[in-house]
């Protein structure tokens, strides 16, 4: 009797998902309504439409009823020269400050009447700005006619609260050793004195040489009409210019990457940040998919994961039995034509010569013995995260704008998913060696880090002399 | 924050450093310092003791530049060619400067390892016998010296060396004597490269005494110590010795010459 109601219910259920209803979707409580190769399928299709001007406009409609919406620019702290370092960190700080047309007061009372949130990021290759809000009329343009003194005070008070998040500082310091001497290697933030000498023409050149149609993408994601939003940003960013100066277009030369170490010794902060690296694979190459793979496998940890000596990743089953960390995390940072793939720990200053050698263990297993079972977990954990971090209208938004930037085209789940299935064993290793095995690494350390090897040893742990 | 000054108890009062936007602990205190002692001197203090008890929150009082304005140092000098423009990637001659490395690592290694091998070496025979134990290991010997049916007797390695120089009457006995009979059967010919010379250690084979030439019933040796009668081949014929006296190694470069060892 109880199990022919359940069988009922889940074909009323199934027959009721399949006209995503959200409401009548939770009468399947417990069991999937859609298997996951159908989910991906049926995922929205993200359409793309150029101005006349260059501006591209991309949107999915995900039957939300918010929607996230922005401006998804290709400027970021690698256009800036060591003069200008920091402008575009600045100048997002200069943002929905108001307009000519409405003071910032004015601006502010309906943002925050439509219970709407603005926000805005500067990276090293992108910015953007962006608000989530219901899916009603959107934001007109950004305006930097605001004050920029008063900016001036709170840039230089962000700048010393980025100093105790020690990972950032950690990424920061690693990032400008592994491509000193050139653009990638300054930070977003830009150094003290920039923050305090930029004037406004300084940001006026900026926005002149950087916000070009071309390099602008307007994208939303949620209860949006696309054709609805062309009409707007057609009616608003027309007026965008698409051409540069003096034709001079800045053109993106390739970074140096340089096998280093940088390390910032203090013996009184408790714990000690340590980041390796190694050149990674542009955004574009076709390695980064087995990259990704491969940093799956290693995967992360901190002192609050459950699983403890069963946790997957061997390295961070180590970390629980030695105790080796309080946290890792393998990453691969990825720009237009190169990245870092490494790893970042958090440990005790005496522990850092213990994790350094099975971190660099576990990039040699990758390269050599990686096994069919761990690239199988690695592929189901890099999809699950891939998927899972599309949960909601602002991240959504952020990939399209992100991938209309790096690859030209919003790039499907389902063409990850095929791209991530073709992965095989073999082709990790491979791709691992060429990246990874014998090469010079970058390595940036904050805190008691006196136990840190040095870098001839760290050096040597990228071979083993048994191959 | 509150100070004191040690010495003469004047005081000052509260110093709000919430306004500074400086990033960077040491200019803060120097700030903070001038102004105590600004205060304390218009207090009247002279000595400007001025003891500072930080109420941080960090249990320590390190300092640390804003870490966007450490500047990682130029070092174009110490790079190699193909990766001073930082405008290049290093991926492409990664693989030769790697080369060049292990090139220059493995030769010095080798010749490391064989300057080693040398300094070892030469160590290590400075053990063995030096050079003037080597000379005397060797002695040459005009022939021509020792007449016809005498013996000579020379200091070799310590022990006396005899160099007969036979007759033909000698020779004949002695290749004419039965090897069965003798205690240590050796044939004469087996003894002597040259007939004509015998060349033995003078050393009795019983316990070590040396034996007069031309003197016992062999016409040869005779050890007067406890009577053993050796024959002109050195070979034992009566007595206590066991064995007949040692031939050393020795070759006649020329005729006129032997060298012995």
């Amino acid at each position: 009797m109880a199990a022919s109601v359940c069988r009922v219910g889940s074909t009323v259920g199934r027959a009721l998902a399949k006209s995503r209803s959200p409401i009548l979707l939770s009468l399947r409580r417990g069991q999937a309504s859609v298997s996951y190769a159908q989910s991906l399928l049926g995922a929205p299709e993200t359409r793309l439409t150029a101005l006349d001007n260059g501006l591209r406009v991309a949107s999915e409609e995900t039957g939300h009823a918010t929607c996230t919406v922005g401006l998804w620019i290709s400027a970021g702290s690698r256009y800036e020269s060591e003069k200008n370092n920091g402008a575009g960190f600045f100048l997002e700080h200069m943002a929905f400050k108001g307009t000519k047309n409405r003071p910032q007061t004015e601006l502010e009372q309906q943002v925050e009447s439509m219970g709407a949130h603005l926000s805005a990021y500067t990276s090293r290759e992108h910015t953007a700005y962006y608000m989530k809000t219901l899916a009603q009329d959107l934001p007109k343009e950004v305006s930097f006619e605001a004050e920029i003194e008063q900016q001036r005070g709170v840039v230089l008070r962000e700048l010393e609260e980025v100093e105790n998040n020690l990972q950032d500082v950690c990424l920061d310091m690693l990032h400008a050793t592994a491509f000193q001497g050139t653009p990638l290697g300054n930070s977003v933030l830009g150094p003290s004195d920039n923050a305090r000498t930029l004037t406004r023409q300084d940001l006026v050149d900026y926005v002149n040489s950087h916000y070009k149609a071309p390099r602008i993408v307007l994208a939303a994601a949620g209860g949006v009409n696309h054709d609805e939003l062309v009409t707007l940003a057609k009616s608003h960013f027309s007026g965008v210019s698409f051409e540069y100066e003096g034709d001079a277009i800045p053109v993106l030369s390739p970074c140096r990457f340089t096998g280093s170490e940088v390390r910032m010794r203090d013996d009184g902060l408790p714990l000690a940040h340590i980041a390796i690296a190694v050149e990674g694979a542009g955004a574009a190459s076709p390695d980064i998919v087995p990259l990704m793979v491969a940093n799956s496998i290693i995967g992360s940890y901190d002192l609050t994961y459950g699983g403890g000596k069963h946790l997957s990743s061997r390295l961070a089953r180590l970390a629980v039995e030695e105790k080796l960390c309080h946290s890792f995390q393998a990453f691969h940072s990825s720009y237009s034509d190169t990245g870092l793939m490494g790893i970042y720990f958090v440990t005790d200053k005496e522990r850092i010569e213990d994790m350094m050698h099975w971190s660099q263990n576990a990039w040699m297993n990758l390269c050599t013995t990686v096994t069919e079972s761990d690239v199988a977990r690695g592929k189901n954990a890099l999809k699950a995260s891939l998927v899972g971090q599309l949960n909601g209208t602002t991240p959504i938004c952020d990939d399209i704008g992100r991938h209309i930037l790096n690859y030209g085209r919003r790039i499907p789940l389902a063409e990850w998913d095929a791209r991530i299935d073709a992965v095989t064993p073999r082709m990790v290793r491979d791709i691992c060696t060429k990246y990874i095995y014998d090469k010079c690494p970058a390595v940036a350390a904050v805190g008691p880090i006196e136990q840190l090897p040095d870098y001839n040893r760290m050096r040597s742990a990228m071979y083993w002399l048994r191959f | 924050m509150c100070l004191k000054c040690e010495t003469c108890k004047a005081s000052s009062d509260w110093y709000d450093i919430s306004n500074h936007d400086i990033v960077g602990f040491s200019y803060l205190l120097e700030q903070l310092i001038n102004n105590i002692n600004k205060n304390l001197f218009n207090q009247g203090c002279k000595r400007f003791f001025a003891i500072l008890t930080l109420n941080s929150n960090v249990p320590h009082e390190g300092i640390r530049l804003a870490h966007t304005d450490v500047k990682i140092p130029d070092f174009s000098d110490y790079r190699r060619n193909e990766v001073i423009d930082p405008k290049k990637s290093s991926q492409e001659s990664s693989d030769s400067r790697r080369a060049f490395s292990y090139l220059l690592t493995g030769a010095s290694t080798v010749v490391g390892v064989y300057m080693a091998k040398t300094v070892v070496t030469q160590f290590v025979s400075s053990m063995s016998a030096s050079a003037d134990v080597l000379a005397l290991s060797k002695i040459e010997i005009k022939l021509s010296d020792i007449p016809e049916g005498k013996n000579m007797t020379f200091k070799w390695r310590g022990k006396p060396l005899f160099v007969r120089h036979r007759t033909e009457k000698e020779i004949a006995t002695e290749v004419a004597v039965n090897i069965a009979e003798l205690r240590d059967p050796q044939h004469d010919k087996d003894r002597v490269i040259n007939p004509r010379w015998v060349i033995v250690l003078g050393v009795c084979t019983h316990l070590g005494c040396v034996p007069i030439a031309n003197a016992g019933d062999f016409g040869g040796y005779y050890c007067p110590c406890h009577g053993s009668h050796y024959d002109a081949s050195g070979r034992i014929r009566k007595g206590p010795a066991p064995l007949n006296l040692e031939v050393p190694y020795y070759e006649f470069p020329d005729d006129d010459t032997v060298i012995v060892g």
